[in-house]
């Protein structure tokens, strides 16, 4: 009956660039593997690792690399290589612990924010702009100076120090979706508030947090090391890469492998969810691609 | 005929490599005579922007690329031509104007200097002699105020004005080609009639050849002297423009023209067409809004305020079950708003709205959720107006859904039985809204409006973003439903000629005031308020042979914007 | 324009306004007695604990200390640190300098390497130079301060003997202005690209084109003069963010500014002196913002002519 012979397909006329699949989409691939890779070690550490991470002497003190010990050992004569597997659990679980609580809290207050619109709206995202403004390490040593020094207070206080990022980006994807056409027809067949947050707003937003939250981790880890490093998070004798890199610094010159190994698992790291993320987002808005 | 300027020959541009390759222009071939004005016409996607652009090697960087063919200018090959040699031609001997004023100049420098560079760089003028001719310039395309629009930046004017900004910037250095990409697109209609006049005024004087690149058969009609018509990348037909609109040749042509909604077809008739034997005759009023009102306060923070805008003032309608009624007007005119506020898609401050008997507004929650079960709305952009992570068989059941008329079994049916009602297919259940084409879409949001039965459907622009052959049959869909089912429609447009096939009554809208209100051939056909007049005088005809006069200024501060008087029945004009 | 000023003075002082309120409340949220912890290091009687108490007010209902808390502040006074026994205004004020001084040094090597990089990213779009320059900055990203920092160290200052290894001089602080500066960089890098990329994408970028200009003109003054007004307007965040890396950094190159001040505060649960660091540092950071935002504001036309 009605054809549509004339109308072209939806083809918009300027065409999706085509070589940006080329140039971006091994990027993901490369986030996917190093974070596999991290993901086996954590789970398989007891397995893999040559060595206790915690035995002292397990081979003569600051041993340059070698066959016995790829990564050489501490002043303790502990394995560098063994405390780096070990160590990997510490990030894992920080990283996804810390942007969990983040995201979590900063999701349900931005889409309140967002859905409830007039002063609640004002009032919430005025005061998650002020925190944002104190930035994250602040809000952090805050959160330590009240909770006390520990890895489990680090984890705790880079959660809540990056609330009010995961609230800011949440809110602004809310307006985004919730000024959408499509978002007003749900209003205007009459649907529920839970339905318009479950069914229309939350599969809408989601796409893009895990995106942000894969991003998240990297930044999670990155504090987290740094906390460490100033000696606010792990404590002796926590296989923390972070707190390894701390414990190197007065031995650099005598032992370099120290420095270098702990701080290439923490840029490794990062930069696996990194790439992660923007393969992450690649795959879910081709239109962000070279970006 | 006169001298050739410009030869294009075999012209083809594609978009990406290998599997991804995508021709937009295959083998396009015309020719441009000195002062004429050739319109290279056609829908979304068939190639017309494209090919200009590659004239003067603005395509994209990356990813476009010409593939063959020549381009002539003055015994020059402009596709071969260095970038420097091609620079040197582009803006001096052959400018461009684009489609969006309002975001095609630089919003950090001053229209004067703007208006000057080409000046300075291409004729090598001092910036004293650049400013005095880009004045003069201005005060031919009708600003006022030259010295102090030079030292102005581009946010400080309207669309309107910084297209003239726009023409006068390309003029100034007197090119032999002025090629214009949809220049009048973006602008609302009266404002369009300037233009044209404008460019038409400026070619004569100047004896520029103008390159007019449009989707809009009435722009041709009243602007070209040759017509070349694209579908898909390839020229379907090539003409002289009174020949093509009175005998088109191609297939393709004569469909587009078809569907181009003429202004004064139905000035003889109470009604729209009727599409369907013994349709549902105009009933009693069922949707009744009296007196809105509504104030947007200004964009502003916790502490600050910004200036308010009026979107309605006292803005009063009724509309009767069968009967289509067309609230037209420009852009802030605040038909939109009035559309929304029907449905409590925003808080009007003040008025009633009263459906079938039931006052809306003093509905809440559950009451209100109910209540919407008898007014939907279709929106302007189908791209946007459908849930992308929804598929169609969840999105024409939701309002079914929530409102409990089906479950199951049952529900499926229903959807399949309204996808096909609005000529779509059964098995479109499982796919996603961006698999199909903006008519289609428009189709879908149609299908799940009409789900729950309503009474009343608010149309929002519904076939703007549409070419116009789909248009031309979401239109016949809807005129098709209404008289089969009863449908009211609150049918909001800016397109006078839609109007007049669309509705019974109509109410024209400026500035949140509605001016003029009555039955839709009293109103086209002997309008009573000079804006009505204005806006009719304005829609362009796909006629080349009906010559338009110059429109005459219309004196914006004087226009009678107070309330409404009854002039003949049922016939209301703003005193 | 004067509006504009005036709302990001507002916005400014409301910043401060709640970063007192947090400095105030910090203290409640330490479980358990606070005082016990501060002076945990010292030997103390109970009599000594409860003057202390009284003195510092917590005796008093949480609204009471909040007032004599901005009382005191308003009077430019913010307690007395513990562990060195001085004002903690002073303190500040005396370290603040050389936190300035990183901070700044950081922030012009971050605008000059990243605003570069990913300008020239933006135009080369696509191309291998841009793949380069993007991988680079991603690397970057994703390496700590911290260890960017030590391998600087390692190599200009330990191997090589080229620059000195702490202390406090312009030698000194090349190194720490460096690994805070390009670690920065590729933040910058990556922001300035997109933001440039959607300048290129413009219609004014194409009339300026049409317009047959020589590609200089286009990219400088079409181009870049637009695309600062965005790149300027996150400079404010930046800054922010480098204040915040200072604190980092300042601890690996030993550099005496008050982000060393406050980790030693936070070790030795100095409350007085925590305190006293994050309404500092609130302050520095809104002040900034609004000088930055002027200057955003200056450079956009919409906003300077704006009412």
């Amino acid at each position: 009956m009605t054809t549509e012979t004339i109308e072209a397909p939806a083809r918009p006329e300027r065409p999706q660039r085509a070589y940006a699949a080329l140039f971006r989409s091994p990027s993901g691939a490369v986030g996917l593997v190093i974070v596999a890779v991290l993901v086996v070690c954590a789970i398989l550490a007891p397995y893999i690792a040559p060595h206790d991470p915690l035995v002292m002497a397990a081979g003569p003190r600051l041993e340059p690399p070698s066959l016995a010990h790829w990564m050489g050992t501490d002043q303790f004569g502990r394995d560098v290589l063994s405390r780096i597997i070990y160590g990997s659990r510490l990030t894992l679980m920080i990283g996804t612990i810390a942007v969990g609580i983040s995201l979590s809290a900063g999701l349900l207050l931005g889409l309140v924010a967002g859905y409830a619109s007039g002063w609640t709206e004002r009032v919430l995202m005025r005061i998650v702009d002020v925190l944002f403004s104190f930035t994250e390490i602040v809000i952090a040593l805050a959160c330590i100076a009240i909770l006390g020094v520990g890895l489990v207070n680090a984890m705790i206080a880079i959660g809540i120090a990056s609330i009010p990022f995961y609230a800011r980006v949440t809110h602004s994807i809310v307006l985004v979706e919730k000024n959408k056409p499509y978002f007003e027809s749900a209003v205007a067949a009459g649907a529920s508030h839970a339905r318009l947050i479950f069914l229309h707003l939350l599969p809408n937003v989601i796409p893009t947090l895990i995106v942000i939250g894969t991003l998240g981790v990297s930044t999670a880890v990155l504090a987290a090391a740094g906390l460490s490093f100033l000696g606010l998070g792990a404590q002796p004798p926590q296989p923390e890469w972070g707190f390894m890199l701390s414990s190197s610094r007065d031995l650099i010159s005598r032992a370099p492998w120290m420095m270098i190994f702990p701080g290439l698992a923490i840029a490794i790291t990062v930069l696996g969810f990194n790439l992660l993320g923007d393969g992450v987002r690649e795959v879910l808005d081709p239109r962000q691609r070279a970006r | 005929m006169s001298e050739t300027l410009l030869e294009v020959r075999n012209l083809t541009v594609s978009f990406g490599r290998g599997a991804g390759r995508n021709v937009a222009v295959n083998g396009l071939s015309y020719e441009l005579a000195r002062g004429e004005t050739l319109a290279i016409v056609g829908e979304s996607g068939s190639g017309k922007s494209v090919s200009s652009l590659a004239l003067l090697g603005l395509l994209p960087r990356q990813g476009a690329q010409v593939e063959g063919g020549q381009a002539l200018f003055n015994g020059r090959d402009l596709l071969t031509l260095s970038d420097t040699e091609r620079r040197k031609i582009r803006g001096d001997r052959i400018a461009m104007i684009f489609q969006e004023p309002m975001t095609s100049l630089t919003p950090v420098l001053r229209i004067g200097l703007q208006m000057t560079e080409a000046l300075v760089e291409h004729k090598g003028m001092r910036q004293r002699e650049a400013d005095e001719k880009a004045r003069e310039m201005l005060r031919l395309v009708e600003l006022d105020d030259p010295p102090r629009r030079m030292r102005q930046f581009p946010h400080e004017l309207s669309g309107g004005m910084r297209q003239r900004v726009m023409i006068a910037m390309a003029m100034a250095l007197e090119p032999d080609i002025l090629i214009a990409d949809e220049p009048t697109t973006a602008l609302d209609v009266t404002v369009q009639a300037q233009i044209l006049d404008l460019m038409r005024g400026l070619k004569d004087s100047f004896g520029t050849a103008i390159l007019l690149i449009t989707h809009d058969m009435g722009v041709v009609a009243e602007m070209a002297d040759r017509v070349v018509v694209m579908n898909h990348g390839v020229k379907v037909e090539e003409g002289e423009a009174t020949a093509l609109f009175a005998e088109p040749q191609a297939a393709y042509t004569r469909r587009l023209l078809a569907a181009v909604p003429r202004l004064g077809a139905l000035s003889q008739s109470d009604a729209p067409r009727q599409v369907v034997e013994a349709g549902a005759p105009v009933g009693k009023t069922v949707l009744r809004a009296d007196g809105l009102c509504k104030t947007f306060a200004g964009r502003g923070g916790l502490f600050s305020r910004g200036t308010a805008t009026v979107a309605m003032s006292d803005v009063s309608f009724d509309l009767r079950a069968g009967e289509t009624l067309a609230l037209v007007g420009e852009s802030g005119s605040g038909k939109s708003t009035s559309g929304r506020a029907v449905l409590r898609l925003i808080e009007v401050d003040e008025g009633q709205i009263d459906l079938e008997g039931t006052d809306l507004r003093r509905l809440g929650g559950a009451a209100l959720r109910r209540a919407r079960r008898g007014m939907q709305m279709v929106f302007q952009d189908p791209f946007a107006s459908l849930n992308p992570r929804m598929n169609v068989g969840r999105l024409v059941a939701e309002p079914m859904t929530i409102h409990g008329i089906a479950r199951g079994r049952d529900l499926e049916d229903r959807v399949v039985e309204l996808l096909e009602r609005v000529g779509l297919e059964a098995d479109h259940t499982r796919r996603f809204p961006h698999e199909f084409s903006g008519g289609q879409r428009q189709r879908l949001c149609i299908a799940r409006a009409l789900g729950v039965g309503p009474k009343v459907i608010v149309a929002d622009e519904p076939t703007s973003a549409l070419d116009v052959s789909v248009q031309a049959q979401v239109l016949e869909l809807m005129l098709e439903l209404q008289q089969s089912l009863g449908l009211a429609y609150l049918f909001i447009s800016h397109d006078m000629a839609v109007v007049e096939e669309m509705s019974h009554r109509v109410a024209v809208m400026r500035e949140g005031r509605i001016v003029e209100s009555g039955p839709r051939r009293a109103v086209l056909n002997n309008p009573r308020h000079p804006y009505t007049s204005a806006l009719l005088a304005a829609v362009p005809k796909p006629d080349p042979t009906a010559v338009r006069g110059k429109i005459p200024p219309l004196d914006l501060e004087k226009l009678p914007m107070g309330p409404l008087s009854e002039v003949e029945p049922g016939h209301w004009v703003a005193t | 324009m004067l509006r504009f000023i005036a709302q990001r003075l507002v916005a400014a002082l409301i910043t401060i306004w709640v970063a007192t309120i947090a400095v105030t409340l910090l203290i409640h949220l330490v479980p358990g007695d606070p005082v016990r912890i501060m002076y945990s290091g010292f030997q103390t009687t109970p009599e000594q604990i409860e003057e202390i108490r009284t003195r510092l007010g917590l005796d008093q209902p949480v609204w009471r200390q909040y007032l004599m808390y901005m009382g005191r502040v308003l009077q430019g006074d913010l307690g007395h640190s513990i562990v060195g026994d001085q004002p903690v205004l002073t303190t500040l004020l005396q370290r603040f300098p050389a936190t300035l001084l990183l901070t700044i040094a950081s922030l012009f090597i971050a605008v000059v390497v990243g605003g570069s990089l990913g300008f020239f990213a933006a135009y080369r779009r696509g191309t291998v130079w841009d793949f380069g320059a993007m991988t680079l900055a991603i690397v970057g990203v994703s390496m700590p301060h911290f260890w960017l920092g030590l391998i600087l160290l390692f190599i200009f200052s330990l191997s090589l003997g080229w620059l000195p290894v702490g202390g406090s001089g312009f030698m000194n602080l090349i190194l720490p202005a460096m690994t805070l500066g390009l670690a920065n960089a590729a933040i910058l890098a990556r922001l300035t690209r997109s933001a440039m990329i959607d300048i290129f994408d413009q219609d004014f970028v194409r009339t300026a084109q049409a317009k047959g200009l020589p590609q200089t003109l286009v990219l400088y003054r079409h181009a870049l003069r637009s695309g600062l007004v965005p790149i300027v307007a996150m400079l404010g965040l930046q800054f922010a963010y480098l204040m915040g890396g200072a604190i980092v950094v300042e601890n690996v190159f030993a550099w005496n500014g008050v982000g060393r001040l406050a980790i030693q505060a936070v070790f030795a649960r100095d409350y007085p002196l925590i305190q006293g660091f994050i309404l500092f540092f609130a302050t520095v950071v809104a002040l900034a913002s609004v000088i930055i935002d002027v200057t955003y504001a200056l450079l956009d036309p919409r906003i300077r002519y704006g009412k």
